[in-house]
């Protein structure tokens, strides 16, 4: 598959969007905090304060600044999404492609498995465990990753088995090329585009899962969470903090959601060339003439 | 094979779908294993974590005593798995001291509610993302198809929940024309059309969020599969033989259009839940999902572990179905992934 990513990513308009709002939540992640003048569970009697020059978003109903928990809960997101989307795409990519390599009783045992937990609602196991053992940052990151990965594992495994029947996976056997040289220099650079998909997709599913646990109050009480902020928002919106409290965190989850999502697709766009657009204006001028009859 | 096919020959009829049934059943022991382990390694006394602190402090020592034997505490794990699934073939899901009833009964009484607004939500997003996904692929380039793709991905790329709290903020908080939450007008005394209005007037904006970010991945998949069919040769005869436009986009193109839907509104009723789950929380309607954040705050984990083990008994039954429905509306397939 020798496909462009970057360029395609770079020249569709959402993915290039996808790209800078990332970028903007990432960076508000890492500077943020370091400027801040708050802590983010110092509370204060100020509470349910308007927009202020102290507080340029208020302050929530323990008196603690509501931007300065925003950026805070940028920064559990994305390390939730980051940690979730390496951990998992790791154990896609060792447990699928070791399938796809040696299989025999091996890959039917690991694919047995994996087709009865894409067959599990992944979310009542994680609500299940995280109402028990209510989990921190690395243990989501564990419980997040162990329930992901193994539709990634599918992806990776029908790509390695595609991949091993290729003409140049052939030429280089017919050469003499040992298992380890064809998986180092022809089966894991093809894998590149699908597996930087399944790395996004792990992230927006990781960063999803852990606002909506949060949301649910099932995590670790002493964490900053956008969906915990949120749950807490919407008991008062009888108030008018709805409009600095619960708007600027919701938008802020939006848009790292959603920056993931354009990416995403953009990345499955340059993947699959059949849902690309026609640039050829007959073609499309046909298309379009014909519908309207 | 059809369900009629299992029935006229069960043996041959069921080996097609073993794979399938094995893979549900695994997942179902896996979830009724997690059920009756997890209260039992965490640290403490195993009847505090199945019961929770909150419930204790109300207990009296006969109800502890009650308890014990009826989940044979003081025997081997081995005793206390055979007397915990002999409970859940008697339909004993426990007992939910927050609401002071069966747990089973509990869930009863908010279950109707989930199955009414995620029924509706599914039909009407199902139907109307093929419909327009159909219309959308057939005009593919041209200025309404990038309209509604451009629209419903960029709605498709909020969380779900928030859609909802956008709604409710702007349609009950600010407009104040919608109601802010619950299923009908508390005390209201209302009979016959009345109730019902009142109850649609509740309905609607929970019924509308799920419909909107339900609809988004319907309506890509099929018009994806619009667009690829529509360069099929098939296509061109079906010209050729001077077809009408209608027939050409809705006999030969769209029936294509609705086999992935199929297979992905499979894979994406787990994804529904969770939809469900944080929908209803929002406009507190009173369904399962509300039900189970009622139980998350108490910490009544009979009731949490009751209503996620009936969830996950309804997700693998949809599921099994679905899988049944597959191989019948395509008949290439006699093993449905």
């Amino acid at each position: 598959m020798h496909t462009d990513p970057w360029g395609h990513l770079t020249g569709d308009a959402a993915g290039l969007a996808g790209l800078v709002m990332i970028f903007l939540v990432a960076a508000a992640a890492v500077i943020g905090p370091a400027i801040s003048p708050y802590s983010p569970n110092g509370f204060s009697s100020d509470i349910f304060s308007p927009p202020s020059s102290d507080h340029i978003l208020g302050t929530d109903f323990m008196g603690q600044d509501i931007l300065t928990r925003l950026l805070f809960g940028a920064r559990t997101s994305l390390m939730i999404g980051l940690g979730a989307a390496i951990v998992s795409s790791t154990l896609s990519l060792a447990i699928g492609g070791t399938a796809a390599l040696f299989g025999g009783l091996y890959d039917r045992i690991v694919m047995r498995f994996v087709d009865a937990m894409i067959s599990m609602p992944t979310i009542i196991i994680a609500i299940l465990v995280a109402s028990y053992i209510r989990p921190s940052l690395p243990l989501l990151i564990a419980l997040i990753s162990f329930l992901s990965w193994p539709e990634g594992s599918r992806v990776i495994r029908a790509q390695v088995l595609s991949l091993k029947e290729t003409g140049h996976v052939r030429a280089a056997r017919t050469f003499g090329a040992g298992w380890l040289h064809i998986l180092k220099s022809h089966i894991v650079p093809d894998l590149g585009p699908i597996l930087v998909a399944i790395i996004i997709q792990d992230a927006r599913r990781a960063i999803f899962m852990e606002a909506g646990l949060s949301f649910l109050g099932v995590t670790d009480p002493s964490m900053t969470s956008w969906g915990k902020m949120m749950h807490q928002a919407l008991g008062f919106s009888y108030l008018d903090v709805w409009k600095w409290w619960l708007l600027p965190t919701g938008f802020a989850l939006s848009i790292t959601i959603m920056s993931l999502s354009f990416i995403g697709s953009a990345l499955e766009t340059a993947l699959d060339p059949r849902l690309r657009r026609s640039k050829n204006k007959i073609v499309r001028w046909i298309q379009c003439s014909r519908s309207k009859a | 094979m059809s369900l009629l096919g299992i029935l006229k020959d069960p043996v041959r009829g069921l080996s097609r779908y073993s794979d399938s049934i094995a893979n549900y059943a695994i997942a179902l022991a896996s979830i009724l294993t997690l059920n009756f382990v997890l209260p039992r390694i965490m640290p403490g006394d195993p009847f505090h974590a199945i019961y929770g602190d909150e419930a204790l402090m109300n207990m009296s020592p006969e109800m502890e005593a009650e308890i014990i034997r009826r989940f044979s505490l003081d025997s081997t794990w081995s005793e206390q798995f055979v007397a915990y699934l002999s409970g859940l073939l008697r339909g004993d899901l426990g007992y939910s001291y927050f609401y002071g009833i069966q747990v089973t009964d509990v869930i009863l009484t908010f279950l109707p509610w989930t199955i009414l607004l995620a029924g509706l939500a599914l039909v009407i997003s199902t139907f109307l993302g093929v419909m327009i996904g159909i219309e959308s692929g057939y005009r593919r380039g041209c200025a309404i198809d990038r309209m509604l793709m451009a629209g419903l991905m960029f709605l498709s790329g909020f969380p779900h929940f928030f859609v909802g709290v956008l709604f409710l903020l702007l349609f009950s908080v600010t407009l104040g024309i919608m109601p802010l939450g619950g299923s009908a007008t508390p005390y209201a005394g209302l009979t016959g059309l009345d109730y019902i209005l009142d109850l649609l007037h509740h309905l609607t904006l929970p019924l509308v969020t799920l419909v909107i970010v339900q609809l988004a991945p319907t309506y890509l998949l099929s018009r994806n599969t619009m667009v690829t069919t529509l360069e099929e040769p098939f296509m061109t005869t079906a010209r050729a033989k001077g077809c009408t436009e209608a027939a050409i986009r809705y006999r030969h193109a769209g029936r294509n259009a609705l086999l992935p839907v199929v297979t992905a509104t499979g894979i994406h009723i787990p994804r529904m839940l969770t939809e469900i789950i944080l929908v209803e929380i929002v406009f507190s309607y009173p369904g399962a999902g509300t039900l189970l954040n009622n139980a998350l705050s108490a910490r009544d984990y009979p009731l949490i572990q009751g209503i996620l083990l009936m969830m996950t008994i309804s997700v693998l039954t949809i599921n099994l179905a679905i899988d049944f429905l597959y191989s019948r509306i395509d008949p290439r397939v006699r093993y449905a992934h």
